[in-house]
């Protein structure tokens, strides 16, 4: 380890690794961080929809944000989701895998069937939802009204039950991708544990929480920071087909917000401020999660 | 460094790539582009009448594209402009008006015949629709695809309540009345939705002749504070939420989230744009029957409000490039062509020879629902800007505001008065920050 300074990985050709990864540099630093400093410098602005003028208004943008019910609202609908998309999301997806490694007939079919979820693309998703779930059409509020004597889902006008239904979305489109990575990391449990385990005597239940459960703890970690990015990020198109962020706001998460303030309202000041805000928000929350979770995560065996 | 090189080259391929489109130009013939949102059906019209002015412009190439949304155009244009590769003509939907007025990136069309040395009599296009798109009396963009709101009701379901199915509500109390038959009947469960809550929100303050914002909702001056938490706004949500507590009105969402209930007989009336009129016969396997807005008893008759948008011109072009723009432009204005139009998507034509046209050759008594619409905006009040509809520079903004706060009301999350407070608040915040950046 000592002599890795003076080690010759492209011997003859120094300049060679950095020319290797130029491309991809210049890519990052083009279409990720140009355009984020812009936003930066954007979000201290006033800008008129053609930029015809903009004026410098320094903190206002975000003294407005943090001011406003909205933006709070929007905050912690955001938190509600990703909660529900990863807390909801993670255990069903576990105990599906864990149903799927079992051995038994059809495992195939079972398997392809419920990781297909991942295949479909969000507005396909987001149209299944929101006619399943339509409140005089679809079939969802028709069971719930029969069985509990005419009870209305009308997720329409009900925040709360919005919210919920789009969160459930989310998590069913997630599952089919949850579900491979847990499958594969239960494959690679050695079944001599489990077996050792049931020779002491541990039931199924005490068996999964003392081996499985913490040796399956690296594809955890990867997968709550996976489940984190896309609740916060990439569930744009399911609001969008499902609730515009309805109704009253009640399913307008940041990432909607940010979207309807950039391109609807053509407010690139607001818009970039949130940007900012949203991306110290993540990094923190990544890093904390990196870095808590990695040092209890169990590699080796 | 050989890697270099290859970088070099590939970046300089890049930037051909980017910049070719823009060098081609087609020898000896005039080109322009044109911008829209006009998709599906609607899409398939638009390109065969570009192809037919084509086909009749031998000097000009019109080269039309569809380029998303509303919004999407929209947003796409604004980034364009910036960047000074705008097109020649874009459409722009009607809640985007101010925005296009304040951008200082168009040459009004009312110029554009003076412009070229020619004179043009502006009286002959549709005056309601006109109306909707001047400034200062003059009209600014050319209005192409408009529409207006009215009621779609279920004659088998009146019938089934023992209703008359030829006598639709007229006014709200009538409404609540058949509604309670309706449901008394049997028949349905819920008898009335909205499409596009918020603009049915702003239907109603034109239709009774109120304002919906100050300085004659927008028209004589930008708008700096919105009148709809007045007495008479308060009055509409407090019907809807009050409709909505008797099971008659069931909220249905943004938009044409609401058509298929009503297509599938759990409604039995509908409020929602004249464009849904073609989708909603064909799919609907009952006899459909339409009427007025309902109106409140008591109040001043206004009329109800354009909707739909107009073909803008971006300020710059050269005088051989207006000159082709100008002659589509008398192109879409022909009868025939503006009666193709008004056959092919539902839309109103905009002359009012292509209405006589129409009127000529029996159109309307075919199918009296198509006459319906037209009869709504043609017998309505035409000299009063609280009557023409209102202009707001975020207009896209505060119309969500509006929406939000009918969700809130409707679901008796907050009183009629404190929603329409809390969007009014809001929306005066925004205009006065757009009057702060546009004065």
């Amino acid at each position: 380890m000592a002599n890795v300074a003076e080690e010759q990985k492209f011997p003859g050709h120094p300049l060679l690794p950095y020319a290797l990864i130029l491309p991809s540099v210049a890519v990052i630093v083009v279409f990720l961080v140009y355009p984020f400093l812009q936003s930066v410098q954007e979000s201290f602005f006033a800008s008129t929809a053609f930029g015809t003028k903009t004026v410098y208004v320094g903190l206002r943008n975000y003294t407005r944000l943090f001011a406003s019910p909205d933006f709070r609202s929007s905050a912690l609908a955001t938190l509600v989701f990703a909660a529900f998309v990863m807390l909801v999301g993670l255990s069903v997806s576990l105990a599906v895998a864990h149903l799927l490694n079992q051995k038994l007939r059809g495992q195939g079919f079972y398997q392809i069937a419920l990781i297909w979820t991942y295949a479909l693309s969000p507005a396909v998703a987001g149209a299944i939802w929101a006619l399943m779930f339509a409140p005089a059409t679809g079939i969802v509020p028709f069971v719930v009204a029969k069985l509990s004597g005419g009870y209305l889902m009308n997720w329409m006008t009900n925040g709360s039950l919005a919210l919920l239904v789009v969160s459930a979305a989310a998590t069913w489109k997630m599952l089919g991708y949850n579900i491979v990575f847990f499958l594969a990391g239960l494959q690679n449990i050695p079944e001599e544990f489990v077996d050792a385990a049931r020779v002491d005597g541990a039931g199924a239940w005490r068996t999964f929480w003392d081996i499985t459960f913490p040796m399956l703890s690296p594809t955890t970690t990867f997968l709550l920071f996976v489940n984190m990015i896309y609740a916060f990020f990439q569930v744009f198109g399911l609001i969008d087909i499902m609730t515009h962020g309805g109704p009253g706001d009640a399913t307008n998460i940041l990432i909607y917000k940010l979207y309807r303030d950039a391109f609807l309202y053509l407010n690139t000041g607001t818009a970039s401020a949130e940007s900012c805000i949203v991306f110290l928000v993540i990094s923190v929350a990544a890093v904390i999660q990196l870095h808590y979770a990695t040092r209890k995560a169990i590699y080796a065996r | 460094m050989k890697s270099r090189t290859w970088l070099s080259m590939g970046l300089a391929w890049l930037l051909a790539l980017c910049l070719g489109p823009q060098a081609a130009l087609a020898a000896g013939k005039v080109e322009i582009t044109w911008w829209h949102a006009m998709s599906g059906n609607n899409g398939k019209v638009v390109d065969k009448i570009v192809k037919e002015f084509n086909a009749a412009h031998p000097d000009f190439e019109l080269k039309a594209l569809y380029t998303g949304s509303y919004e999407e155009t929209l947003t796409k244009y604004i980034t364009a402009y910036r960047s000074h590769t705008a097109p020649t003509i874009v459409q722009s939907y009607e809640v985007g008006t101010q925005t296009m007025l304040s951008s200082g990136a168009v040459t009004p069309v009312y110029q554009i015949p003076g412009m070229l040395g020619e004179t043009w009599d502006w009286a002959q296009y549709v005056i309601p629709i006109t109306h909707y798109y001047e400034s200062d009396g003059h009209l600014w963009s050319l209005p192409f695809n408009s529409s207006s709101e009215i009621m779609y009701y279920n004659k088998d379901l009146f019938a089934k309540a023992g209703l008359n199915p030829d006598r639709p509500p007229t006014t709200w109390e009538e409404l609540e009345a058949d509604g309670k038959k309706l449901l008394a009947s049997g028949a349905v469960k819920h008898v009335l939705s909205f499409g596009w809550p918020d603009w049915t929100f702003e239907q109603m303050f034109a239709v009774h002749n109120q304002l919906f914002a100050d300085h004659d909702n927008g028209r004589s001056g930008l708008a700096t504070k919105v009148l709809f938490n007045s007495e008479f706004g308060v009055k509409v949500i407090d019907t809807w939420a009050k409709l909505a507590k008797e099971n008659i009105f069931i909220y249905g969402g943004p938009e044409y989230s609401a058509n298929s209930a009503f297509q599938s007989g759990q409604i039995a009336i509908l409020i929602q744009s004249t464009s849904s009129l073609a989708g909603i016969e064909k799919g609907s396997p009952f006899r459909v029957g339409t009427g007025f807005l309902p109106r409140f008893e008591g109040y001043p008759r206004g009329n109800s409000v354009i909707g739909g948008a107009s073909l803008w011109v971006t300020k710059g072009q050269s005088k051989e490039q207006l000159r082709a723009v100008w002659a589509f432009f008398k192109y879409l204005g022909q009868t025939k062509v503006a009666v193709e139009w008004h056959k092919g998507t539902g839309y109103f034509p905009t002359v009012n020879a292509a209405v006589q046209e129409l009127l000529g050759e029996g159109w309307f008594s075919k199918d009296q629902n198509y006459l319906t619409a037209f009869l709504q905006i043609l017998s309505g009040r035409r000299d009063t800007a609280a009557a023409t509809g209102v202009r707001m520079g975020p207009f896209v903004q505060v119309r969500e505001y509006e929406r939000t706060a009918i969700e809130k009301a409707v679901a008796g999350q907050l009183s009629p008065k404190a929603a329409v407070d809390d969007a009014a608040r809001k929306a005066n915040q925004l205009l006065a920050d757009f009057a702060q950046m546009n004065r």
